[in-house]
């Protein structure tokens, strides 16, 4: 008896640890990860259509602004962190209306022109633009800028970013969920270090979380209760219905064990 | 408790109806179904991001009604608006270079929010009903799955109230509505660079294919601009609805269904056809 309680404490001892390192290492890894996904996702598309150009938006649910994430090109950096309210110019239209749109000769979209082709120094010719849908919301809208070797952009390219653009908004909003849960957590865990040894342990709080994060990739346990938020995360995207039955197997075999462990 | 209409009243001998024929599909020519018509007199709404009249290639003489959301309650507004972005006047423009002398009713319902959209949507459909619209032109959609239903109640009783539903078809590998109910006419793009040539589809849900592959059309700020989407496509099949009920008002969506069918371009006689 003894020793299954321990053996138990043991177990939750190593379960909160787990835990608290998947939060921390998704705190230091996400952002970066996300960047890159979204950094991928906007170069792969611009790869697979031949664009010499393009950027990833994603819509601001609270101010319901288009955020530039990515931009590619040469003068792309000038875009980050641009804001543009929706429905306006052609990206915003296409988030606004769901519906995918090619334009071949933008310089008579004075607008777009003016805002957007000033700051890259560049005035595309042509552009397709599809909306980013995840579940039943447009999330954010892929834009990509002039075709190598074309003239404008065909139907065809409208149908596979429109295919690629489903693939990545699932990715794009995984990867969100799990970057806003790591967040929360990081901040429980400074406030709380905070608490106790006032602000100026805030560097050396930042210095343990990252060298946690760098000896986690190669912790088994973290990457078995990853895989366990995986499988869960899988099941809710199912419904509602599939998540409480997801969580009542959960609770009544942990149930199980409680019991049989009080009873041994 | 209601009392159920009895349906079979409208077939007893005192109530029956006469109902005029409209001749053989196999006769009727374009130039019977809409030549020499404007579209005059013919109410056309574009559901939309609203319309800018000042426009040239829209030419003034827009309607408005402008639906939102505000604290949970749909709200309309009548007051003449703009169209932030393009799209609405982009259909509007096909339209009227179709038929240019139809009434066209501009229905905001693209704002500058994403929240609330469906419900905005659906109470737009249920204003252009009860409001008399004859066509609307519906260059969007949603793919939210809990306004199926509702939409699909408001798509019927276009369908019985004769309103003629045009819209595009998405593009998005997912279901789109109303894009995909039976009733309506659902559109996608060809690029034979004529507003006039349209297309049927014998395989279903899109049944005809309009220009919408590098449009010209009337953007923002009395711009233009070359697109392509079916969201272009959807408002020449509008226009054409639009002349034809110019010329022969009171038309079914049976009908015009069938008569946009018999005169699509890739209609041919049958192999082995002795009429000639």
């Amino acid at each position: 008896m003894t020793v299954d309680t321990s053996a138990g404490d043991e177990f939750a001892a190593r379960l909160r640890e787990a835990l608290t390192k998947a939060a921390t290492a998704s705190t230091i890894a996400a952002p970066a990860t996300h960047r890159t996904l979204l950094q991928m996702i906007a170069e792969t598309a611009a790869g697979v259509i031949s664009a010499r150009a393009g950027a990833l938006f994603l819509v601001d649910e609270e101010t319901q602004e288009l955020r530039f994430e990515v931009a590619l090109g040469e003068r792309a950096e000038a875009l980050r962190g641009v804001r543009l309210p929706l429905g306006h110019g052609i990206a915003g239209g296409v988030a606004l209306s769901g519906q995918p749109m090619a334009v071949s000769d933008v310089q008579a979209d004075e607008r777009w022109a003016a805002e957007i082709g000033e700051r890259v120094g560049y005035i595309p010719e042509s552009i397709l633009c599809v909306p980013l849908f995840y579940e039943d919301a447009v999330i954010g809208v892929l834009e990509l800028l002039d075709k190598e070797g074309a003239p404008s952009f065909g139907e065809e390219d409208i149908l596979t970013l429109s295919l690629f653009a489903n693939q990545a908004a699932v990715a794009i909003e995984q990867s969100r969920v799990q970057q806003s849960a790591g967040a929360l957590v990081a901040s429980v865990l400074r406030s709380l270090v905070e608490g106790e040894a006032g602000l100026d342990a805030d560097e050396n709080v930042q210095e343990d979380v990252r060298r946690l994060g760098a000896s986690i990739e190669e912790d088994e346990l973290f990457r078995r209760s990853l895989k366990l938020a995986d499988l869960v995360q899988e099941i809710g995207r199912a419904g509602e219905r599939e998540l409480d039955a997801c969580e009542a197997i959960l609770e009544s075999f942990a149930a199980y064990l409680r019991a049989r462990s009080s009873t041994l | 408790m209601s009392t159920q209409p009895a349906w079979s009243a409208a077939f007893t001998s005192e109530e029956l109806a006469r109902v005029e024929r409209i001749g053989p599909l196999e006769q009727i020519t374009r130039d019977w179904a809409w030549a020499g018509s404007t579209g005059a007199g013919v109410k056309v709404a574009v559901i939309d991001s609203g319309i800018d009249a000042e426009h040239p290639a829209v030419g003034g003489r827009v309607e408005y009604v402008s639906v939102g959301e505000e604290i949970g309650e749909i709200v309309f507004d009548v007051e003449p608006h703009g169209d932030e972005f393009g799209h609405g006047t982009a259909c509007a423009g096909i339209i009227r270079g179709l038929a240019p002398d139809c009434s066209l009713y501009s229905i905001k319902v693209l704002g500058p929010r994403l929240r609330g959209r469906g419900a905005v949507f659906t109470a737009s459909l249920r204003w252009a009903i009860d409001n008399g619209m004859d066509v609307c032109n519906l260059s969007l959609g949603t793919t939210k799955r809990e306004f199926f239903a509702s939409l699909h109640e408001l798509v019927d009783e276009a369908y019985f109230r004769n309103v003629v539903l045009v819209a595009a078809a998405n593009n998005m590998p997912m279901p789109s509505y109303p894009s995909l109910y039976s009733s309506l006419i659902s559109v996608a793009s060809h690029s034979n660079d004529s507003p006039e040539i349209y297309f049927y589809n014998p395989h279903p849900p899109v049944e005809f294919g309009a220009l919408g592959i590098d449009v010209r059309v009337p953007w923002q700020n009395g711009g233009w601009i070359t697109a392509t989407g079916n969201s272009f496509a959807a408002p020449h099949i509008t226009g054409l609805v639009a002349r034809l009920l110019g010329k022969h008002p009171g038309l079914t969506v049976v009908h015009i269904k069938a008569i946009l069918r018999a005169l699509a371009d890739n209609m041919v006689d049958p192999v082995g056809d002795t009429r000639q």
